[in-house]
């Protein structure tokens, strides 16, 4: 059995210590968020991870108004797909940008978010 | 692959019921045979779609206890969960069944309760769909990704919130003309325009509502549904799947599941979009439906808002979407949708949809989308 490229508890413990990372196929170069056991593109199994540099623009974005009950106490709060500037694209809960400024196009810049019960997640602040 | 009819259907009215989500697809169930005119005995296999029933009634192993409930225990069921696709998944491989001649009856049914637990607990259950690792901690909802969705549509070709809220006064003008709809009462523009946000640019009047409900369909082979009356036959089913997370969807304008179902389904029809005369998609929320008939090819990419706000899609317009009040006004009981929408096109198809019926319509299509955009199901049917 080969090793994986990243397993998604290993992400997350690089998130928490501020490093968002991706895996680089090494047979065609694909670049892609983990985990995936096999290149999406060339179908190889052959992944290296690749630290990416946490900047990219909003591609499109939210504000939750009605929240799941895990999150009741913290609504309003956005949501935005991210397009890192590698060109690779993740979700991520907005942080320290007022909600009115939000627009497609916005920069913004990774930042590991931390949640109550200690869960990391993928956050974005102002550039 | 011999072909296979659709021969009785069944819906329970949607909305609150103070029954529990078995009771309620034995409702449809019995009245689909009733419909299809033979006995339970005459069922070989019941293929069965229902998603939250572990959260909402701690209830799994929902497929033998319908099946029970309904009285045809000794069927073999099986339960499909593809979010709010999974009847339509279960009615994929109930004619798959069938055609390969493994059967010639099989019920498909479906049902959901969720009006017995509270908004907020029901707004998580359904974000169960979205990846529990990437997503839900980030307090993603459903109508959450619909207004991602919406606003790269917005950006992308200039929708507008009014055209969206378009869809929603088309939907409400249908479903007042069907009495087993939940919400049977017109409402206007400025109503759409004026009501909360819920996730923007999505406001209340967007979103379809949270429903409890059940739907049943028999199908049969060509040689049993000949002696029944008025079959309405499958010209083909068809399923696709798409990329899970969000961000791993390269444009969030397009539902490319639902251009790769329809493309398989008028494949195997030999038809294409213009030759459907009603179509039932997936309106969870106004921007999915304009997204949906762009992706069905009845529209042009980005069309589909000033399609809907011009009447096109309306009774009566070129091409009619959702006479039933589609899921923002007839309901969205989740497991039973995708059996619901087939059931009213059987009903348009045979020509006994009353009020809301589409005159002459010979070709019907039904779309049911899953969760994140990630399962979609696209069947055609016609009459002889």
């Amino acid at each position: 059995m080969t090793e994986p490229s990243i397993t998604v508890r290993a992400f997350f413990e690089r998130v928490r210590a501020g490093q968002l990372v991706a895996i680089r196929c090494e047979s065609c170069g694909e670049l892609a968020i983990p985990p995936k056991e096999l290149c999406p593109k060339c179908g190889a199994r052959a992944w290296r991870q690749e630290p990416l540099g946490g900047d990219g623009t909003i591609a499109s974005y939210t504000v939750i108004r009605v929240a799941p009950r895990a999150h009741a106490g913290e609504a309003p709060y956005a949501l935005a797909v991210v397009a890192l500037k590698e060109g690779v694209s993740v979700l991520g809960r907005i942080v320290d940008i007022p909600l009115e400024s939000l627009a497609v196009g916005l920069p913004v810049r990774f930042r590991p978010r931390i949640a109550s019960d200690h869960q990391a997640s993928i956050g974005f602040g102002p550039a | 692959m011999r072909r296979v009819a659709v021969i009785g259907v069944g819906v329970t009215k949607f909305g609150l019921h103070d029954r529990t989500s078995a009771e309620l697809f034995a409702e449809a169930g019995a009245d689909a045979l009733a419909d299809a005119g033979i006995p339970a005995s005459a069922v070989q296999a019941l293929y069965y779609g229902n998603v939250v029933g572990g959260e909402t009634e701690h209830q799994l192993h929902t497929g033998p206890q319908a099946a029970s409930v309904l009285g045809i225990p000794s069927v073999p069921t099986t339960r499909f969960e593809t979010a709010c696709a999974s009847s339509h998944a279960a009615f994929r491989h109930a004619v798959m069944e069938i055609a390969a001649g493994v059967s010639d009856v099989v019920m498909v049914g479906g049902a959901e309760r969720v009006l017995n637990v509270s908004t907020a607990e029901s707004t998580e259950y359904f974000a169960y769909a979205s990846d529990a690792v990437w997503e839900q901690p980030l307090g993603l909802t459903f109508p959450g990704v619909f207004a991602l969705i919406a606003r790269a549509h917005m950006q992308k070709y200039g929708t507008t919130e009014a055209q969206m809220a378009a869809v929603a006064v088309k939907n409400h003008k249908h479903g007042a003309l069907n009495p087993k709809a939940q919400f049977q009462k017109q409402i206007t523009i400025e109503q759409v325009l004026k009501s909360a946000y819920v996730a923007d640019p999505l406001k209340l009047f967007d979103c379809c509502p949270f429903s409890d409900g059940g739907a049943a369909l028999v199908l049969a082979s060509e040689e049993v549904a000949r002696r029944h009356r008025k079959p309405v036959w499958v010209l083909a089913s068809a399923a696709a799947s798409d990329w899970m997370l969000l961000g791993d969807k390269r444009d969030l304008s397009r539902v490319p599941a639902t251009e790769r179902a329809a493309a398989a389904a008028y494949r195997q029809a030999g038809l294409g979009p213009h030759d459907v005369d009603v179509v039932e998609l997936h309106d969870c929320f106004t921007i999915a439906e304009i997204v949906a008939t762009e992706g069905l090819g009845l529209f042009e990419a980005g069309a589909g808002g000033r399609a809907a706000e011009e009447g096109r899609t309306s009774l009566g317009g070129e091409i009619p979407v959702n006479p039933s009040g589609g899921l923002k006004a007839k309901g969205h009981p989740i497991g039973a949708t995708g059996a619901a929408q087939i059931a009213e096109i059987v009903t348009q198809l045979r020509g006994e949809a009353g009020p809301r019926q589409v005159d002459g319509a010979r070709k019907g299509l039904t779309h049911t989308l899953g969760g994140n955009t990630a399962t979609v199901l696209v069947s055609l049917f016609g009459r002889d």
